[in-house]
């Protein structure tokens, strides 16, 4: 098979990567700033978000309402959001229209930060993160991050605090942008029916001028913490479980099979659903990672009715599960179905453009280099009863984690 | 080149399909014409029981052979429950296609319901009425379609809390009886496969399901609740809900109402985003949307915001809807038109989406409706209509929910049971 992929870095350190899918009537892109939540200092918590509302606030060449209806005339399907070490813009657009939705994204990526948007945005951003204080589930991962990484940027929300995002200046903001919107601290994805040589041309053409970085700073890895902890709201009426354990980093070899093993203890048709779920214990059981370029979690976690016994009961059980999958091995007709449903999936993803663009970036940034569907799947296809075995026996579930309660009970107890 | 066709098959199945030969998937979803409004008045919520449940055991299979069977061939495959219908969805390689077919027919035509697996549901549920408590946005959604669809379009697919305690299995076997068999099914696919042996595939796997003569193809009426109702509950945010009749899908107007709400809602431009939230920065979220049973349709506007700014953001909400009738331009609605038409070209390339779109069609207009025909009435909506639309569906008496630690202005309030809580 021919490679789909055009990969070229231009001079002042952009990359660009592109995948040609010429099955398809609609293009995506997508820039990446490789900064997030761990690149902040304490007391700018929240500034890598607040700055991605910012980037649709106005340029030097558009006002905020320009930019939004340049999207919409486009008929775009667009959006941006922010993670512990990643902002990504993209649009998704018929393949008509792709260059004009690169030049509206690049024209973003240098935003103006107007002083009176900013005062606007920050009611925005105080009124997100008063939505997030109601969600259960936000709350719990929040305390998740704050616990496991005490003492590194991991640890403080991606929103950041109320008290951080209303101290935040617009001078500040702008400093941070300088600092981590570089070009070579950044990356253009282009997914779809494309002409590369126009995209390349396009790219020198709107983000040949932007500067590389002097500085970019070091990202410190983090130390994984263990320990008890909980977090008392009583307004919640159920009890979530999390037990936290070091996983493997999003590049890490056994990355594949980490998925895979989640997926046999916590997917769909897995052993929580059928001995948790299915014994009445918990409407929803799981396991999921947590991972980044460098570090990353296995997170065990379940919610039930907040009543003490049903609590520990839920906890022995999930415990139980831990156990058993780290001495014995899984079988091999469990790693099969697995890899069956991730057959599936790559099916319909080579047919989306978005979904393709989510993709290369994971790998673009994690691994060094996009992998084909096809390449994705015989990695996939790679992970053995006996690969399973090694991650556990590397990442261990069954002893010292960080075992993390948050709803109306004082669970676990800390003492 | 794609193939769609619409077919009456002797088991009583409708079908609707589109033959994508380039894609390299099949989806397919299996639609019963029969949802919470048709359940029975005493035992409210057993559409979902059943689906929770329907595939936990089986005349040939228990639960876990049957998710097994569904493994080995990779298949991606869940459900959904709405107000006159529920759905079985499912994406599978071509390859795969024929022994998907007859893994659903196993579940859906020969189910067992075991006790056992009956009572985990209902404990689940119960754990499922907490959860809700946790949602407040799902909460507010559930508040808001009680009241203002009223008594059987209202209902929620966890039903009435009260009523687990006197379900049983054989509830779910008799309303199963009653709602699952040939004449209640459509069936939309789209992807890589050949119409004939679909056609043959769901004749030999559902041929003889119960009555084949078409049922469930009854409209509920919509009861709208003018009212204006508060829930107390401690929460950061407010919650807001309101809601007004609009067209139905069927309607001459439901073009006109679909380009309105993209003016209102569509993306960033759009008027709410653009002044209840980036100009007043009153909200995060904020949106309108429309829902269409079968026959009617209903305007919703949410938004959640801080208790002190509730009624400024009440406010805002209707303020935009009514000044559509004032300021609206021609590049207004192009460019939400453009936007709506750009979307239905994009998402073409998904398999998944053409199918939602086919199911959609045959349920609201008994047939596969043309793209290029949607796209035209869309491009013929002029100012005009969209002043027309507005003055034909008065805004006067809404029903409006909010949730949260503050009354808004004008609000009677709830008894604190009818915030969803279950009462046992």
């Amino acid at each position: 098979m021919n490679d789909p992929y055009t990969l070229h870095t231009l001079p002042n350190g952009l990359r660009i990567v592109i995948e040609r899918m010429p099955e398809v009537n609609s293009a995506a892109a997508g820039f990446l700033a490789r900064t997030g939540a761990r690149d902040e200092v304490p007391e700018l918590a929240g500034v890598s978000h607040f700055l991605e509302h910012m980037c649709f606030k106005g340029t030097a060449k558009r006002d905020w309402q320009q930019t939004s209806v340049d999207f919409d005339k486009l008929g775009s399907i667009y959006n941006a959001f922010t993670s512990a070490d990643r902002t990504f813009y993209y649009g998704w657009v018929p393949k008509r229209s792709i260059r004009d939705q690169i030049e509206i994204v690049a024209d973003m990526m240098r935003p103006a930060l107007p002083e009176e948007e900013f005062a606007t945005e920050k009611n925005v951003i105080l009124e997100e993160i008063a939505m997030a204080k109601d969600s259960i589930d936000h709350v719990a991962f929040d305390f998740v991050l704050e616990k496991v990484f005490e003492g590194h940027p991991l640890a403080w929300p991606v929103l950041g605090y109320d008290t951080t995002v209303t101290d935040l200046t617009r001078d500040q903001m702008h400093a941070y942008f300088e600092k981590r919107y570089a070009a070579d601290n950044m990356m253009l994805i282009v997914a779809g029916n494309v002409d590369p040589a126009e995209i390349i041309a396009t790219a020198e053409d709107l983000c040949g001028h932007w500067k590389p970085a002097e500085s970019k700073g070091e990202r410190k890895t983090p130390e994984i913490r263990t320990g008890v902890a909980n977090r008392v709201v009583d307004r919640f009426n159920q009890q979530v479980i999390a037990m936290n354990f070091p996983g493997p980093g999003a590049g890490d070899p056994l990355s594949e099979t980490a998925d895979v093993a989640a997926s046999i203890l916590g997917g769909g048709n897995s052993r929580f659903f059928w001995n948790i779920v299915q014994s009445g214990l918990s409407p929803s059981a799981g396991c999921f990672r947590f991972d980044l370029g460098d570090c990353g979690l296995t997170i065990l976690t379940a919610q039930t009715d907040a009543d003490v016994d049903g609590v520990e009961k839920l906890a022995d059980a999930l415990r139980e599960e831990a156990r058993d999958i780290c001495h014995n091995k899984v079988r091999p007709e469990e790693v099969q179905r697995v890899k069956n449903k991730r057959r599936t999936g790559l099916a319909v993803e080579g047919e989306s453009p978005y979904h393709r663009l989510v993709q290369i970036m994971d790998d673009a940034d994690y691994r060094g280099a996009p992998r084909t569907v096809e390449q994705r799947l015989a990695d996939v296809e790679a992970v053995s009863v006996d690969s399973v075995a090694e991650f556990f026996e590397r990442y261990p579930i069954d002893r010292d984690g960080f075992l993390i309660g948050v709803g109306p009970r004082e669970w676990p107890n800390c003492g | 080149m794609e193939k769609t066709a619409h077919k009456q098959l002797s088991c009583g199945i409708e079908l609707a399909c589109v033959e994508l030969p380039s894609r390299h998937a099949v989806t397919f979803e299996f639609r019963f014409l029969a949802g919470t409004a048709n359940e029975p008045d005493d035992h409210l919520g057993l559409s979902r029981l059943i689906q929770e449940t329907i595939d936990l055991g089986t005349e040939n299979f228990d639960g876990r052979a049957l998710s097994d069977a569904f493994d080995e061939i990779g298949a991606s495959h869940g459900g959904w429950v709405g107000r006159e219908a529920s759905g079985y969805t499912c994406l599978v390689l071509p390859e795969f296609l024929e022994r998907a077919i007859e893994l659903h027919a196993e579940f859906l035509r020969r189910p067992t319901f075991p006790d056992d697996k009956v009572r985990v549901a209902i404990d689940l549920t119960r754990q499922e009425w907490t959860a809700l408590q946790d949602d407040a946005h799902s909460l507010a959604d559930k508040l808001i379609g009680e009241q203002a669809y009223g008594k059987y379009l209202g209902r929620h697919s966890l039903g009435e809390a009260e009523h687990l305690d006197t379900m049983k299995r054989q509830h779910l076997v008799d309303h199963w009886s009653r709602t699952y068999h040939g004449g209640r099914i459509q069936v939309s696919a789209a992807g890589a496969f050949d119409q004939q042996h679909l056609v043959d595939l769901l004749g030999t796997h559902f041929d003889g399901y119960g009555a084949a003569a078409p049922a469930g193809r009854e409209h509920f009426d919509v009861v709208f609740n003018p009212a204006r109702m508060h829930h107390n509950k401690d929460l950061e945010q407010q919650q807001i809900g309101v809601a007004f009749p609009g067209a139905a899908r069927t309607d001459d107007d439901y073009s006109v109402q679909r380009a309105m709400l993209g003016i209102l809602s569509g993306g960033m431009s759009s008027r709410l985003f653009t002044e209840v939230r980036e100009k007043l920065g009153l909200v995060y979220w904020v949106s309108a949307w429309g829902e269409c049973p079968r026959g009617s349709g209903m305007i919703f506007l949410g938004a959640s915001t801080t208790p002190d700014r509730c009624d400024e953001t009440y406010r805002a909400l209707l303020r935009e809807v009514d000044r559509l009738s004032e300021d609206l331009t021609t590049e207004e609605l192009d460019r939400a038109v453009s936007g709506l038409v750009a979307k239905i070209e994009t998402q073409g390339d998904a398999t998944r989406a053409r199918c939602s779109q086919l199911a959609e069609d045959l349920f609201q207009f008994n047939r596969p409706m043309d793209r290029a025909e949607k796209i035209a009435k869309l491009k013929a909506v002029t100012v005009d209509d969209i002043h027309r639309y507005l003055a034909d569906h008065p805004r006067e008496a809404l029903s409006v929910v909010t949730l949260g630690p503050r009354v808004l202005e004008g609000s009677e309030t709830a008894e604190p049971c009818s915030a969803g809580e279950p009462r046992s």
